[in-house]
């Protein structure tokens, strides 16, 4: 026969508030709004605390944990350069429960935001460097930053691609500011969209980004390529890469997998051994074809 | 490390002690047919005959369910409030050496370089007493990960029945002192050793095979047909999970009113379809092999590689609670014939 035992025992219990807590977001609020497409947009937030404001510092290619409050939280990349401090802008697209309650907010309104988390793009390495940037779709957006970070650095760096490519015309982001990009000395700017995408007006190019970026013939010397898309274009720009030459040490990604804590901590989003919140979201091509393929 | 030798009336004594002196103190109890972890107020109320707990410890430092932020909403505004956590001086009764060396590998996801203040307090608070094993389970295997019966890793004491006595092994200070704030209770340990114990302890075990390692890439098991065929009896149920001493994975959600909310963390499983699906509608593991992979792989290679300890301890109470009988044991034994017939 068990026996049972009276668990409430009246042992005094001591609590204390946690007050070092990792999960606890910043305050910030939305001050500015774009749309970029129909169901992408980018937000500008400023920390509340005028001290964080101050101090809060990134690199370029780090991501965030952004909340909205009774809704939950999720993960999008810091998308400007900490060259352009004192605010933080995302840009998200509208796919469930919290980008949708997101996109539901209006200037003035308050959100969470923890962070910065992951590694970042080794731009010290790139110094005297020929930088190629591909991003497609709201791959883009994973780009931006280090975009901007090498634009407001131009002098350290040598002559500078950026394909901006998406599947329609109204699925490309950032169109309000490709002229500002392209207006920076020794900056080749290139829009693309997938065949049947192109509106009458369309002045830029027809194809794959991968093709796109292939005709483009750029020489491998002295350059990296930094590239962000769906999986699919990913898989396909890594190849033409290596038609054109490129070492896989040469080729940097992000990888996105499903993300909770950011922190190594929650298990959610290890690729092998490795925490994508915390060894990543960068890797090089060469890193990655070491991987176990679990993203 | 501090060693003594302890009578069985005393170690009663010296627990009721314990309980006096205002400590929580936790121990295996039965409740309603099953052997579990509660705070006692009297040594009576601890279980006699038993192996194991039905489930780990785990839960008292990693609660299923927990308040991790607050909030409420001020003019639709949220002002945030820093969550409460128990901080109650604990000393937890007669982990197996397999639970308690499962807190050496919670420590090591929940410490390091970003401390989770909710486990780490608890966790301060916390001295555990754990005590050797004397009749192993069919499905224990701890041998083969480099564990014993009477494995002292993780336990801030260890006790070892021997004869009528018990050898005391403080191996941490935390553990000395609390032997040293009861020294009365306490005798010389002289001629007192556990080598014998553990001798015939470990011959009763059934299952004591080595465990296979793997290569570093994993090129040579990864993309294994086997993981299909392992797999296809896994309902995805995560009983495995929600029963081990070391899965830690969990998921972050918010609840709330139009007043206020809290956001919890809940415990979350690798075995669930969901656990990595993109809200794209991609998913890296979108089979039940995928995920079965995940789980095998986690426990007996990457956090290997990653924190230099295995994070399977062999306690077996998945293989027990598996509604199919998936049986991590002889599962990670296939998967080691595979990668060895390979080369
Ligand atoms: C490092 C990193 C950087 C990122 N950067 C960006 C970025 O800059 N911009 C960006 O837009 N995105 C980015 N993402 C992706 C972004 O995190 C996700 O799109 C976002 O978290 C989705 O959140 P959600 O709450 O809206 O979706 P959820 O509602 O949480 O959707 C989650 C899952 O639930 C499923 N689901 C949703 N609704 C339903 C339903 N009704 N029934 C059944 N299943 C459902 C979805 O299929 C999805 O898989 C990034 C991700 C990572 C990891
Ligand atoms: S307990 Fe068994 S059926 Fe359930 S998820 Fe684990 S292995 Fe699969
Ligand atoms: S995987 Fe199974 S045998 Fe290993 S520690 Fe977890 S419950 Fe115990
Ligand atoms: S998001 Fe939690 S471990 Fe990476």
């Amino acid at each position: 026969m068990m026996t049972s035992v009276a668990t409430e025992v009246a042992a005094p219990r001591e609590t204390v508030k946690v007050t070092k807590n990792i999960y606890k977001p910043h305050l910030m609020t939305i001050v500015a709004m774009r749309d970029e497409t129909h169901d992408t947009r980018t937000l500008r937030l400023q920390f509340k605390d005028p001290q964080v404001a101050e101090t809060f510092d990134w690199k370029p290619g780090q991501f965030a944990q952004y909340s909205v409050f009774g809704v939950g939280e999720c993960v999008f990349t810091i998308a400007n350069s900490p060259t352009r401090k004192g605010y933080i802008e995302c840009t998200f697209r509208q796919v469930g429960k919290v980008t949708s309650a997101l996109r539901d907010m209006e200037v003035g309104q308050t959100i969470g935001f923890r962070g910065p988390y992951g590694n970042w793009f080794p731009v010290d390495e790139w110094d005297g460097k020929r930088l190629y940037f591909v991003g497609g779709g709201i791959g883009t957006v994973a780009l931006r930053g280090v975009m901007q970070y090498c634009l407001d650095n131009r002098k350290r760096y040598d002559e500078i691609l950026i394909l901006n490519a998406a599947r329609t015309v109204a699925d490309l982001v950032y169109k309000s500011e490709m002229d500002e990009w392209a207006s920076v000395e020794g900056v080749t700017l290139v829009k693309a969209v997938d065949p049947g995408g192109e509106t009458p007006d369309w002045d830029g190019k027809v194809g794959l980004a991968p093709n796109v970026f292939e005709e483009l013939k750029p020489t491998p010397d002295n350059a990296v390529l930094i590239t962000c898309g769906p999986p699919i274009m990913i898989r396909f720009m890594l190849l033409a890469a290596e038609r054109l030459g490129f070492k896989p040490e040469q080729v940097y990604t992000t990888l996105e997998n499903r993300m909770k804590c950011g922190l190594g901590k929650c298990g959610r989003c290890n690729v092998g051994p490795y925490y994508v919140c915390k060894d990543g979201p960068v890797f090089t091509a060469a890193q990655l074809s070491r991987l176990p393929k679990d993203f | 490390m501090l060693r003594k030798r302890l009578t069985s009336e005393n170690l009663k004594r010296w627990i009721d002690a314990l309980v006096e002196s205002g400590k929580q103190v936790v121990a295996p109890v039965h409740e309603e047919g099953l052997t579990v972890f509660r705070t006692i107020s009297s040594s009576d109320q601890i279980a006699d005959n038993y192996t194991k707990t039905d489930f780990p410890f785990k839960e008292w430092l990693f609660p299923p369910t927990e308040v991790i932020l607050r909030y409420r909403f001020e003019n639709g505004e949220p002002v945030l409030e820093d969550p409460e956590v128990d901080a109650t001086e604990t000393v937890a009764l007669f982990l197996r050496p397999c639970d308690a060396t499962a807190i050496s590998v919670l420590d090591k996801v929940f410490g390091g370089d970003y401390e989770d203040e909710f486990y780490m307090t608890r966790r301060r608070k916390l001295t555990v007493i754990g005590l050797s094993c004397v009749e192993p389970q069919p499905e224990c295997f701890c041998t083969s990960v480099g564990l014993s019966p009477t494995s002292e890793r993780g336990s801030d004491i260890l006790l070892t029945q021997i004869g009528n006595d018990f050898l005391v092994e403080a191996i941490t200070e935390k553990g000395e002192q609390l032997v040293n704030e009861y020294a009365n209770l306490f005798a010389d340990a002289e001629g007192l050793t556990k080598d014998q114990v553990t001798a015939e302890v470990i011959a009763k075990m059934k299952r004591t095979e080595p465990l296979p390692t793997f290569s570093e890439t994993y090129t040579d098991i990864f993309e294994h047909p086997v993981w299909e065929e392992i797999a296809r009896k896994c309902l995805g149920c995560g009983i495995c999970a929600y029963s081990c001493p070391t899965c830690h994975c969990y998921d972050i959600v918010d609840e709330a009113t139009l007043f206020e909310g809290v956001r919890c963390r809940n415990w979350d499983c690798c075995a669930f379809g969901l656990f990595t699906l993109h809200a794209s509608g991609h998913n890296p593991r979108p089979t039940q092999a995928h995920r079965y992979r995940q789980r095998v792989l986690h426990k007996f290679a990457y956090f290997l590689q990653t924190y230099g300890q295995n994070m399977c301890v062999g306690c077996g109470r998945c293989i027990v609670k598996c509604p199919v009988g998936m049986d991590i044991y002889e599962i990670v034994q296939r998967i080691g014939e595979q990668v060895t017939s390979q080369v």
